[in-house]
């Protein structure tokens, strides 16, 4: 049994790695957003003639900055693309370790299921928090290909409001509360807390 | 993008014409000396582009520093601007406080102001160096009295072009190839540096005090020496004694520079983007020309 609860607890460990992964995903997205955002916010006063003061005097420079602006504004959403990409791929570890835990659960005895030794948690523990790692982190990944639609949809009319509005869902992460993810942790690793 | 928008440069470069005197010089035709001249010549143009691609990456450092300069600036300045509006709640009580944070922001803008300067000075040491290094690609053959001939960079002899007749260097190119790749580079940033003086100008005569203190105009040096260094760059003009006006499109003609008396905040937004996009410099361009040129000279910028 013990054999048993060590091989789910190297599932969780891959997971966190995974979870790891992602934590420093998150940081390159949200400055990317943060990039972008400012761009997008700065374009209608860079369409503005009058905004250019003492610039005024170059011709053609609105349409060199604004299209410069444009320009890195792509750049940084084809990064962002990429970055979402490697979400996806942190997802699918994700599912496949639930996946290979639903498998592994069938195999044992319905009652050896709840079983419990000590503080160690039982195998029915085990595959729920690695089914609510994998869906939370699904749900999170929605959300971010979503922010990056309604970013795309933002340049051509940018709200500042919403752009704050989606800055706020990019940095807090709604669906991977933090205290959650560690309430699962703790239980499946209880005999090493402390 | 590779006529030359600016004077042509004062030293002695246009390929066409030296091609020919070179082509009626026997000495830079003979084999032997065609054996001699090409390692030398290739050893010159290596050490050229790659001064070239480390100004290019000095530039982009020193250009980002300036932002940050730029952006200190254009905040310390519009937090004085709005400091006597400003509600400062519990701590209006405090004796002299405002009069305290305005000296205090004050003094701030004359460092930022300092540094701003000081990044504009060396992005102009970067383009001169990046001209010098431009005009440098040729290979001169040496008059000396022993048997061994030697190579220099300096023309000494007036038949003697420096491209031995036009003959490629490497594989394929001759000199006068890499110096309209090197003219086309360097221009970008000739013309991304005057850009920049117009929003250095701008920025550093910022004040909040009516009327303004410092009165600077584009006919007014910013440091010590710069316009010895911008002639070195065929960007001062000597006929107005000024600099040559900046400029973003290739036909343009340039109107007078009217400097903007306290420009609003959307407009010191719009200088600072305008500093962070380096309109001028295509970057994609520079980065293609280096790798054509790496190629040729089999080395990787």
């Amino acid at each position: 049994m013990e054999a048993v609860i060590r091989k789910w607890q190297q599932k969780f460990r891959k997971g966190k790695e995974e979870m790891e992964k992602w934590e420093s995903l998150q940081v390159r997205w949200v400055s990317l957003f943060r990039n972008a955002s400012s761009i997008i916010q700065r374009l209608q006063e860079m369409q503005n003639h009058g905004s250019y003061g003492a610039l005024r005097c170059l011709k053609g420079i609105e349409d060199a900055v604004v299209q410069q602006q444009m320009d890195q504004l792509e750049i940084i959403l084809r990064s962002m693309k990429s970055v979402l990409d490697e979400f996806r791929g942190c997802v699918l570890t994700l599912e496949r370790q639930h996946r290979d835990g639903l498998q592994l659960l069938k195999m044992e005895p319905s009652k050896r299921r709840v079983e419990r030794i000590g503080v160690k948690p039982c195998l029915t523990d085990c595959l729920e928090g690695l089914s609510i790692l994998y869906n939370m982190h699904q749900a999170e990944y929605h959300l971010k290909s979503s922010i990056l639609s309604a970013l795309s949809c933002l340049i051509l009319k940018p709200s500042p409001g919403d752009l704050n509005a989606l800055q706020y869902l990019v940095v807090d992460q709604p669906n991977i509360p933090k205290d959650e993810v560690q309430h699962i942790f703790d239980i499946i690793f209880a005999e090493d807390v402390n | 993008m590779s006529i030359s928008q600016f004077p042509p440069p004062a030293s002695p470069s246009p390929a066409s014409s030296s091609r020919s005197l070179a082509s009626s010089s026997p000495a830079s035709l003979s084999s032997s000396s065609m054996r001699l001249w090409k390692p030398a010549a290739q050893r010159n143009l290596r050490n050229q582009w790659s001064k070239l691609s480390t100004c290019r990456q000095q530039w982009i450092a020193t250009s980002s520093a300036g932002r940050s300069h730029a952006t200190s600036l254009v905040n310390s300045y519009l937090s004085q601007k709005y400091m006597p509006m400003m509600e400062l709640g519990v701590l209006s009580d405090m004796f002299d406080i405002k009069k305290k944070a305005l000296n205090k922001l004050f003094k701030q803008q004359s460092s930022y102001r300092i540094n701003l300067l000081s990044s504009y000075k060396e992005l102009v040491a970067v383009v001169v160096e990046m001209v010098n290094a431009s005009r440098s690609l040729r290979c001169y053959t040496k008059p000396s009295s022993g048997s061994l001939i030697q190579f220099s960079a300096s023309k000494e002899d007036s038949n003697d072009a420096g491209d031995c007749g036009g003959i490629a260097v490497f594989s394929f190119w001759n000199v006068s190839a890499f110096e309209k790749m090197a003219e086309e580079l360097v221009e970008m940033f000739k013309r991304e540096v005057m850009l920049k003086r117009l929003l250095v100008m701008e920025l550093v005569s910022l004040s909040s005090e009516v009327p303004q203190p410092v009165n600077i105009s584009w006919s007014v040096e910013l440091y010590q020496g710069e316009f010895d260094d911008l002639t070195k760059c065929s960007l001062y003009s000597v006929e107005v004694s000024e600099p040559i006006l900046p400029q973003v499109k290739e036909d343009d003609l340039g109107v007078s520079i009217s400097h903007s008396n306290q420009p609003t905040a959307e407009i010191l937004q719009i200088y600072l983007t305008t500093w962070i996009a380096g309109v001028n410099i295509h970057n994609h361009r520079v980065d293609e020309i280096l790798a054509l040129v790496g190629e040729e000279i089999r080395v990787t910028f």
